[in-house]
């Protein structure tokens, strides 16, 4: 079972990424480029592939997304790139990220190495959370010759990387290989360390010359009736646990998951490739204002996951969950012997100094009051994906690398 | 589904349809003829029979091949000589292929060293049955230099050895003429003179398709050297059809019999030498690809052509073309055609307007907002080079205008075309 579970969809050959590229239409001004969050450059790297420069297109990648091959896997494409792509006005839009993974596999197979980390300028960043912002925004100072230090309170780096994202999606070799070349690049992780407990902020910012907090929405939401019930366990932590064991977990016959984002997804999905007999997904938003993007929708029903749309749970007795329609009188009672909450995530700014509101601080931007603090990730202003969070990691570095050195080249 | 008679006469010989495969690999023995033949092609050139003492040697590996983008193919290189088979063993199978098959041609493709095999080969195969001779006057890589293109491209040797074959063999006689050769009328006519009945070409083009970057050596690689050799498949179609086009319209060749060969793949292919005058085609490098069920399609899409056309027999259309293929210098130069944009049809990929500032005149304009071209008629030049590059076909040939000072009616003007106007 668990081999379903870490078995990752083959990509393409050498033969079919070039039949692909070649119906890119190697557009002026290309609008995938101009929709990518990261700047990756997608037009770019596809017309290298088209002419069978592999090497220069990985490149273009990882000089611009510390985490390509991440994000050539996880990114919703459909919503930026790929929504942009011009070969849509004819039939289907070029599949981007299937070249970028082509691509990046080459980079990793070919040993290829190629950020350079910057003649160093004398500054220390302290950074909080290995999440992919986190992970950028080193990627970028290192670049530009700062010395970084990383502080994740958890045993492993990667923030949702590593503990959110299903095996079968993202592999976590691939998580391990991308934040390898980050610590090779000179960035030092100090893992099992919570910044507010273990250290606290005054420390850091006694320490460092600027402090970025990119402590994503690490902690799962819950809902008072599930309090206290037993067989109830939240959506990232089910995630976690069966990434950390690999898929090497027993779980029952019968689970009810509770939501409709992309998570309930992973989660329904995850639980149908570990061999669950029935999974059924109670999603609040009715069909047509699904939040979970097309291709993670399509995987679920793919795996045979029974969704039912437009029910709020009402209440839990025993292991009996009771269900109403949003909309109309109907009500839906559910023995299950587990059910799993994916009914969103929330920031824990305990000791940090900030605040936030709905999952972000009330500002645009990175610098907080705090002058010496910045923000960025999933806690900043802007779209809670990876790709943002890579183009997040970008920003914060560029800003800093404003205020101390005033915009003047370190050469 | 549509039945048309493809029947041609070439040389005397009915062939039942003008397709056939060339001397090659494809048609190597008895068995691969006879798979052909009930695939549907109407005659073989056997694989290229030599005289019992030149030994063949191959190498391994012995091929190569183009590619562009995704596609394969593109162009094929190959090392190959003639027929390693026995003598014997070849003769017998023409012999079998004839009785077995009384309706198709069987072709018998010959090399001799010297004049004595080549009228003991001649024989030799009129014994064994065959229908036609065709003489291989052009392979690029043969080990001795008395034999294959080094003879082809010296028209006294050609003529010479023509007047053997004729001497061997009553049989009608196609000389297969080498591409690797500034002007083939000189030994197309030696070939006539000494005797032959027609031209078959064209044969391989000397090529280097590859090389191994990391080794520095061509492909493919023999124990790690490599040489020159011939280049065939689609990337040298349009090699063979100027050489079979200037065979045509030569002085006193303007019914030269030609059997085309070059890079013929589909029924357009097909035709497209038919109307510059081949009567029967020769097909190999395609064959290799796809096999021999290639020929359903090219006999089916003739006979729609044919149909389309109002053309009840094949032999109407051969040579057809030829009348309007002039010397440049002949060709109207008083007119300039526009392109015309369609906004409707443009899905704003911005091609037309780098090609057009990138390799034609900057005449056109790129909106950034709107993402739509715009010509500026003050600098378009009417090359169509933006029309050829969009994807979608939102460029066809618009206004037509006289140059200044030029005499002309702009309506008689003719430039359509299905590539050009969509
Ligand atoms: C199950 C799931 C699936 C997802 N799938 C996708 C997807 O397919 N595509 C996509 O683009 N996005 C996806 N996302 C969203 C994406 O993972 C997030 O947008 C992204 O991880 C945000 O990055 P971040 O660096 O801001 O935060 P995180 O990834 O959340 O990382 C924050 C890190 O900070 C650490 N931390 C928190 N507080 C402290 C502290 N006080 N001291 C030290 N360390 C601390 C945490 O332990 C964590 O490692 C998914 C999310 C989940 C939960
Ligand atoms: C439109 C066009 C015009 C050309 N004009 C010239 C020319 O003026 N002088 C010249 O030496 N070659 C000319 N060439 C030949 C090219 O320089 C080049 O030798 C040839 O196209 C082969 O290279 P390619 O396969 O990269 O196109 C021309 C080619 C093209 C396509
Ligand atoms: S928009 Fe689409 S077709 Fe145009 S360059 Fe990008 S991937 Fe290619
Ligand atoms: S016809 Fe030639 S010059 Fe005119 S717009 Fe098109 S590419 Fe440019
Ligand atoms: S090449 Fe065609 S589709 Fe592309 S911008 Fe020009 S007219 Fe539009």
């Amino acid at each position: 079972m668990s081999n379903n579970y870490t078995k990752e969809d083959s990509g393409y050959t050498m033969t079919t990424v070039a039949e692909e590229a070649a119906r890119c239409l190697l557009c002026h001004d290309a609008p995938c480029t101009k929709a990518c969050p990261a700047g990756t450059d997608p037009a770019r790297f596809i017309r290298s592939v088209r002419f069978r420069n592999i090497k220069g297109a990985a490149e273009t990648i990882r000089e611009n997304n510390a985490l390509g091959a991440i994000c050539a896997r996880v990114c919703p494409t459909e919503k930026y790139c790929e929504l942009a792509c011009s070969r849509s006005g004819i039939d289907v839009p070029i599949d981007i990220g299937g070249i970028q993974r082509y691509v990046t596999d080459f980079e990793q197979q070919a040993g290829m190495k190629i950020l350079e980390k910057g003649k160093s300028n004398g500054l220390k960043i302290a950074i909080v959370g290995s999440g992919p912002a986190g992970l950028q925004s080193a990627t970028t100072l290192l670049e530009k010759g700062y010395a970084v230090d990383i502080y994740e309170k958890n045993t492993k780096p990667g923030g949702y990387l590593t503990y959110g994202i299903p095996e079968y999606r993202l592999p976590q070799n691939i998580v391990d290989y991308e934040i390898k070349r980050i610590t090779d690049l000179g960035a030092t992780l100090h893992l099992n360390t919570a910044i507010g407990s273990d250290i606290t902020m005054d420390q850091l910012k006694a320490d460092y010359d600027s402090v970025i907090l990119a402590v994503g929405a690490s902690e799962a939401k819950m809902l008072p009736m599930f309090d206290d019930q037993a067989n109830v366990e939240t959506a990232v932590d089910f995630l976690a646990r069966v990434k950390d064991a690999k898929g090497e977990v027993t779980e029952p016959d019968n689970v009810v998951v509770v939501g409709g984002g992309d998570v309930a997804m992973d989660v329904s999905t995850t639980l149908k490739r570990l061999g669950v007999k029935h999974v059924t997904d109670m999603v609040y938003e009715e069909f047509a204002e699904f939040r979970a993007s097309k291709k993670e929708l399509a995987g679920t029903q793919k795996a045979g996951v029974t969704i039912v749309d437009g029910y709020v749970p009402e209440s839990m007795t025993g292991n009996e969950v009771t269900f109403k329609h949003r909309k109309i009188d109907a009500e839906m009672k559910i023995k299950a012997d587990k059910v799993i909450l994916a009914i969103g995530q929330q920031v824990n700014t305990d000791g940090l100094g900030i605040t936030t509101k709905r999952g972000e601080v009330p500002f645009i931007g990175y610098q907080t009051q705090d002058p010496k603090v910045y923000v960025t990730g999933d806690i900043a202003h802007g779209d809670k994906t990876v790709v943002w969070a890579v183009r997040k990691g970008k920003e914060v570095a560029e800003e800093i690398d404003k205020t101390l050195m005033g915009g003047r080249q370190n050469d | 589904m549509i039945n048309k008679d493809l029947g041609i006469d070439f040389l005397g010989v009915h062939f039942e349809n003008p397709f056939c495969l060339s001397s090659s690999p494809v048609d190597n023995c008895y068995e691969m003829c006879a798979k052909a033949f009930d695939e549907g092609w109407g005659g073989v050139v056997f694989k290229t029979i030599g005289p019992e003492h030149f030994k063949i040697d191959e190498v391994s590996p012995r091929f190569d091949e183009l590619t562009k983008e995704g596609t394969p193919f593109v162009g094929f290189k190959n090392m190959e000589q003639i027929a390693e088979h026995p003598l014997q063993e070849n003769l017998d199978d023409l012999t079998k292929l004839k009785k077995n098959y009384p309706n198709k041609i069987v072709i018998a493709s010959i090399m001799g060293t010297n004049e004595d095999d080549w009228v003991e080969l001649a024989r030799l195969v009129t014994e064994a049955g065959a229908d036609m001779i065709e003489m291989n006057l052009s392979c690029p890589q043969m080990t001795s230099h008395a034999m294959g293109s080094d003879v082809g491209t010296n028209p006294a040797l050609v003529k010479k050895y023509c007047a053997a074959v004729k001497r061997g063999s009553d049989l009608p006689m196609m000389a297969k003429m080498t591409p690797n050769i500034t002007d083939m009328v000189p030994a197309a006519k030696a070939a006539m003179d000494g005797g032959a009945d027609g031209i078959a070409t064209i044969n391989t083009v000397k090529s280097v398709a590859n090389l191994d970057l990391d080794k520095k050596v061509a492909l493919p690689i023999v124990n790690g050297k490599s040489s020159i050799s011939g280049f065939s498949g689609k990337a040298v179609k349009p090699i063979a059809l100027r050489f079979i086009q200037q065979l045509r319209v030569a002085a006193g060749m303007e019914q030269l019999p030609i059997s085309g060969i070059g890079g013929i793949e589909t029924w357009e292919d097909a035709v497209e030498f038919i109307l510059l005058g081949s009567t029967t085609l020769q097909v190999t490098t395609a064959v290799m690809q796809y096999g021999y069920r290639i020929v359903e399609d090219m006999k089916n899409g003739l006979m729609h052509y044919m149909e389309e056309q109002g053309v009840d027999h094949l032999s109407d259309l051969v040579g057809i073309a030829n009348k309007n293929i002039l010397p440049a210098e002949d060709l109207d130069r008083d007119y300039k055609v526009y392109p015309k944009i369609d906004w409707d049809k443009c899905i704003g990929c911005g091609r037309c307007f780098i090609s057009c500032f990138d390799g034609a005149h900057q005449a056109i304009t790129w909106d950034e907002k709107t993402r739509r071209p715009s010509v500026d008629y003050s600098k378009c030049v009417g090359c169509q080079l933006c029309n050829l590059v969009c994807p979608v076909g939102a460029i066809s040939t618009g206004k037509i205008e006289m140059k200044p000072g030029r005499q002309g009616n702009v309506e008689d003007i003719d430039i359509e075309s299905v590539r050009l106007t969509h």
